[in-house]
């Protein structure tokens, strides 16, 4: 059964620069603001091990910090060279000013 | 360019009538050296960097030399053949640092610099800073700091790359003699075996003289002639491309006249027909070629040797390693039809070559104990003249004609006389 999962407050994620969070039961997680809009990935690039929170977010790709790959963050699909791998992302809602993501923790 | 053009070498070589005489400095001085990097490996020559059996794959990448310049092989996502310098273009490291393997990019471990397969800059860690520090300035573009690639060209299956822009195209770098020979040996697709490595504490134009030289192969190889693989009495032949910088010597099956070989080599410490293998299926071969010819020795210049010695299949790298040494790369290869038991030939011969073959590892002695006694006779010279002492084409094996165009083309290539 899913839950929802809080994060951090909106206050705490800025446009242009990501928010990386960590929390038990999950691998570090990326948060982003976008036109308004949160949205969440893994945070650990699928081809080296770069924080994705490090690098450099245009429009709804966000491009790693180390080796010049991309991702979209609304769908995970890798979008640039040398990353091949989609990124995981999550189903986000907003509630009381504070960032939500839906999982399943299995319990 | 200004690159040790100017260092300090005789122009002009002893002279004789009957005969080609090398200065024993070109095996020790650093002064050739430097200049053989510069205006061989690096400069109007193709040389050989691999076989496309070696890179399969899309992803697949050798690493490997060109004279002493590390250089890459990669074949890219389109199934395209590359070959670019091994050199970050940040700080100089080496990029790749094993011999082979399967990557989606290049990577540079010491900053991870990441390149595609092409060679073109794709990812600098950091590039944009991180939260604000650091970061290239506005101006760096990646387009203009690439690896540095290579002219590259293929037959049959092998791959050679130059760093000249004006090197005439591969097919007239080696001529018809090269193109027929390579033709012959790789007319369907090969199958690697494997690899041997030496390294020989010698100059590598010790070993390009070795392989353009059938006088010694039937007095210092005693596998060979007492087990009848190569005698002198064979019919064979030692021929050059035009511009005698390459050399193919070939035999036909052994004979099977004793009498004859005991009257050629009864002087000689290297023949005795009354020995016998206690094993002798390391002899066992199959014939595979319609023309006769069971051994093949094509040198082409500067670094590459590929062989045909009974069953077994090899290309030999040279990789030069400062004036004193070099390294030797034997890849070994069979047909890809072939069968279980031809393949089991081939790696029961592969023990005729190699750092230990029964045969090769007497070439290794012979560059050595070369260099070891000249290397304090610096002005004096070897005398090269068996077979008339001349660079011309032999349907004999009793000649060193073959080394004497080595070494003509070598003094064009220099600038000596």
């Amino acid at each position: 059964m899913t839950e929802l999962v809080k994060l951090c407050a909106v206050s705490e994620v800025l446009t242009d620069e990501p928010k990386r969070i960590e929390i038990e039961n999950f691998p570090p997680l990326a948060v982003y603001a976008l036109d308004g809009e949160f949205y969440v990935t893994d945070d650990t690039c699928t081809h080296g091990m770069a924080s994705l929170a490090d690098g450099y977010l245009e429009g709804e790709e966000i491009q790693c910090p180390f080796h010049g790959g991309a991702f979209s963050i609304k769908t995970g699909e890798a979008t640039e060279f040398p990353c091949s791998d989609p990124l995981k992302t999550y189903q986000v809602s907003v509630q009381d000013d504070d960032i939500y993501i839906q999982a399943d923790l299995g319990r | 360019m200004n690159v040790q053009t100017t260092s300090d070498i005789a122009t002009q070589w002893p002279q004789s009538v009957d005969g080609c005489q090398v200065p024993y400095e070109v095996f020790t001085s650093t002064d050739y050296y430097d200049r053989e990097q510069h205006l061989i490996f690096r400069g109007e020559a193709w040389c050989f960097v691999g076989l496309e059996a070696e890179v399969p794959d899309n992803g697949d990448f050798k690493a490997t030399f060109i004279g002493e310049t590390p250089i890459i092989v990669t074949r890219d996502e389109h199934g395209v053949i590359n070959v670019m310098q091994n050199r970050c273009a940040h700080r100089g490291a080496l990029i790749c640092r094993e011999p082979r393997g399967n990557v989606s990019d290049l990577q540079c471990v010491y900053h991870q610099w990441t390149y595609d397969l092409r060679g073109k800059l794709r990812g600098v860690p950091f590039r944009r800073g991180v939260r604000g520090n650091g970061g290239m300035p506005e101006s760096f573009d990646m387009a203009t700091h690439g690896l540095q690639t290579l002219r590259v060209e293929t037959i049959n299956g092998l791959i050679f790359a130059t760093f000249s822009t004006t090197v005439e195209p591969l097919e007239d770098y080696l001529g018809p003699m090269v193109v027929a020979s390579i033709q012959r040996l790789f007319h369907k697709p090969i199958e690697i075996l494997g690899d041997q490595r030496q390294h020989m504490h010698g100059n590598w134009k010790l070993y390009a003289e070795n392989t353009r030289d059938p006088y010694h192969a039937s007095l210092l190889h005693l596998f060979h002639n007492t087990f009848g693989l190569y005698r002198a009495s064979q019919q064979g032949a030692s021929l050059m491309d035009a511009g005698h910088k390459h050399s193919m010597l070939y035999t036909k099956a052994a004979t099977t006249d004793v009498e004859v070989d005991r009257e050629i080599y009864k002087d000689s410490r290297s023949y005795n027909t009354d020995f016998t293998l206690q094993d002798p299926s390391v002899l066992a071969g199959r014939s595979e070629f319609d023309d006769g010819i069971t051994l093949v020795i094509l040198s082409i210049f500067p670094n590459v040797v590929i062989q045909q010695i009974a069953n077994t299949l090899a290309v030999r790298q040279t990789n030069t390693v400062g004036a004193d040494g070099f390294d030797l790369v034997w890849t070994h290869f069979g047909y890809a039809d072939d069968d279980q038991q031809m393949r089991d030939i081939r790696i029961k011969q592969a023990n005729l070559i190699g750092p230990a073959g029964y045969i090769s590892m007497e070439d290794g002695e012979a560059v050595e104990i070369v260099q070891k006694a000249v290397t304090r006779d610096q002005d004096k010279s070897s005398f090269i003249a068996m077979g008339g002492g001349v660079a011309e084409d032999c349907e004999h094996l009793v000649t060193e004609s073959a080394i004497i165009g080595f070494w003509e083309h070598y003094q064009s290539l220099l600038g000596v006389a």
